[in-house]
């Protein structure tokens, strides 16, 4: 039964680091920026939510407010830093260390304006626990696996049978084709960014009312959702979200046989033997 | 225009020669002590309440018309938590201030300056870290609280006493828990129980369900913790899967919020006690807005251990140093500051008390020496 227990703690771990992972992806494949300061906003989201509850706003509302909040954040980045620095024809190297300076920055105001104290939500219904068949979850848990599995669904749909998505997937194939037919990529990025920025919120919200607010801890989950996007595929939804809960999975099951600090060493192996045997990715296009 | 160049110059050199030369121990206005704690960064809660424990003794004392007259100043230094800004802070407050007394916490941070204190005959009063090494870091090194060994000891023999014999440990992969880890490991089978399973975990990590989990597999009759943060989601986690195994650990567990959750009834830990009276409570509070918790009550025992050393010192009147004020500490040997304890080596031996979590609340249940 510890196995059951260990592959449902492992599915909802993936199923909030798939989300990650395929909103990282969308931002990767469309503007090839590598926005490490997507674990910011995803850490940013918890704290505003967390701050709303705190002053009495029910917790869908904080939610929803916490999502724009980061949706504005993800927007301004794009469109005040990273457009500039690629008009000033700054390399992918100079936006990259930029990145890391937001997230910094990011992080640090946080620790400064809450401490760097684990913070947690006063909310009491995330502790509930239900048993599905003899296996115990808590309601945070269901929720985050549920609200994870429609997002995921709704970004397939969204790429695939929106105009917007279709714009996106042009912009993502070709940009420079993309510029002559008008297709306007800078608003494209725009929109990509605060779209992701949205998605990576929920997650940024839902996990912290299991596991509580840290100003550092986003760092951790966005690197191991990048494994799980290039290991998935670049620019496949599917691939990044399914390799997401397939390292998560295998990282709990592997404590059966191995020590717990050994997790991390378990995913860059994934990592490593999927590069070798299929360095596209697994769900990449031919 | 040269000529006034040089006499600038020769004018700061002056003003920083004279800021270097600082008022020696003994002069008859003030007597100036160091703080090497941090103020900021993750230790800066702690940090914070440390310091106001000193400041509260000393301004206590000042009010008071000092120590035999002379004023007591602390000079305070933020280490972050840091060894390697510890050692520069030490530095300075040695070399550029003279203080003969330095006030410090965190294990990794006195490790670092145990020698320094050592080579330049300074006491370094620790009140909040618990590392085993201290005990022997430094015949300067002084601790007024017992190590974690001390209160796994006691742990030890508490749990075989009630049954639980089969234990898993919980550990964090850093200096402390690993100390934790290696006390149990010793103790735990010397009080006559046995060591089942053991699992890592990393400073701040909030997701413990795995590693309960993979412990509960063991069977054990308690999991004891060797882990500074992330107790409260443990607590709550452990109360999510239906877990069966009681939870022990030592005085890093004493967490108010953890306390406070319905989670943690019945978890177990050693305490260091320590109380302050209730007037006293109530003027700390209303001084810093804030209680006068753990640590802030550990370093106020300490400051008055020191200031009790000092008047010795000046009652004598010998050259308040270092080497002086340890001597004292050793002839005095039982102190009453807010709790009694002796010093017989370097580490006081005080009262370690058995509580359990409950209803809110933090129980004693049980009170043994550190001895």
């Amino acid at each position: 039964m510890i196995w059951l227990q260990l592959l449902a703690q492992g599915l909802v771990t993936g199923c909030a680091l798939g989300v990650v992972a395929i909103s990282f992806s969308l931002i990767y494949a469309t503007t090839r920026i590598f926005h490490v300061a997507h674990a910011g906003v995803y850490t940013m989201g918890g704290y505003v939510a967390w701050s709303l509850i705190q002053h009495g706003v029910p917790d869908p509302l904080a939610l929803i407010l916490a999502i724009a909040a980061c949706t504005a954040v993800g927007a301004l980045i794009q469109h005040q830093l990273y457009h500039r620095l690629e008009r000033r024809r700054a390399t992918q190297l100079v936006i990259l260390i930029a990145s890391l300076g937001v997230l910094a920055v990011i992080q640090n105001i946080i620790a400064a304006v809450y401490t760097p104290n684990i913070l947690q939500f006063a909310s009491a219904w995330g502790g509930r626990t239900l048993s599905l068949g003899g296996v115990l979850v808590s309601y945070a848990q269901l929720l985050i696996v549920l609200v994870s599995l429609a997002t995921y669904g709704g970004l397939l749909f969204f790429a695939h049978r929106t105009l917007l998505g279709k714009r996106i997937r042009a912009v993502a194939s070709n940009p420079f084709l993309a510029e002559i037919t008008r297709l306007q990529p800078q608003d494209v990025y725009v929109i990509v960014i605060a779209i992701a920025s949205a998605v990576v919120c929920l997650p940024g919200v839902l996990v912290p009312f299991e596991l509580g607010l840290q100003p550092y801890g986003g760092v951790t989950v966005l690197l191991t959702a990048t494994i799980a996007m290039i290991a998935g595929g670049v620019g496949s939804i599917t691939g990044a979200f399914v390799l997401a809960v397939a390292i998560a999975v295998l990282q709990n099951l592997s404590l059966l046989v191995m020590p717990g600090e050994w997790s991390i060493g378990v995913t860059f192996f994934i990592f490593v033997i999927f590069m070798l045997f299929r360095p596209r990715g697994l769900f990449a296009a031919g | 225009m040269v000529r006034r160049y040089w006499i600038g110059v020769a004018s700061i050199l002056a003003a920083l020669a004279g800021s270097a030369v600082a008022s020696p121990s003994f002069a008859a206005d003030s007597i100036q002590f160091g703080a090497v704690l941090p103020l900021t960064g993750p230790g800066g809660v702690i940090g914070t309440q440390e310091q106001r424990g000193i400041e509260f003794a000393v301004d206590e004392v000042n009010a008071k018309g000092g120590v035999d007259g002379h004023q007591i100043v602390v000079q305070y230094e933020d280490n972050q938590a840091k060894p390697d800004q510890s050692v520069l802070s030490f530095n300075k407050l040695v070399d550029l201030q003279h203080v003969s007394v330095v006030f410090t916490g965190y294990s990794g941070p006195t490790l670092a300056m145990a020698p320094l204190a050592t080579r330049k005959k300074v006491l370094l009063v620790n009140a909040g870290a618990q590392a085993d090494k201290l005990a022997d870091a430094s015949p300067y090194l002084i601790n007024t609280l017992p190590t974690i060994g001390d209160e796994i000891k006691v742990l030890s023999k508490y749990l075989a006493s009630e049954g639980k014999k089969k234990a898993a440990i919980l550990f964090e992969n850093d200096a402390a828990g690993i100390s934790g880890r290696d006390d149990y490991l010793k103790l735990i089978p010397a009080a006559g129980g046995e060591i089942v399973a053991q699992e890592p975990s990393q400073f701040g990590q909030t997701d413990y369900r795995p590693a309960l989990l993979k412990l509960a597999g063991s069977n054990p009759d308690v999991v004891v913790l060797s882990i500074t943060a992330g107790l409260l989601q443990l607590a709550q986690q452990y109360r999510q899967l239906d877990m069966k195994f009681m939870v022990a650990g030592t005085t890093f567990m004493a967490d108010p919020p953890t306390i406070a959750d319905p989670a943690s009834k019945g978890f177990i830990h050693t305490q260091v006690q320590i109380d302050a009276p209730a007037d006293m409570a109530a003027n700390f509070k209303k001084k810093y807005g804030s209680d006068m918790d753990f640590f802030a009550k550990q370093y106020y025992n300490a400051a008055t251990v020191v200031l009790t050393c000092l008047a010795k010192v000046l009652k004598e009147k010998k050259e308040v140093s270092g080497e002086n004020l340890r001597t004292a500490l050793f002839e005095i040997r039982k102190f009453q500051g807010l709790i009694p304890m002796e010093f017989k080596t370097n580490t006081a031996a005080t009262a370690i008390g058995i509580n359990m979590m409950s209803d809110g609340k933090d129980q004693r249940i049980k009170e043994i020496s550190s001895e």
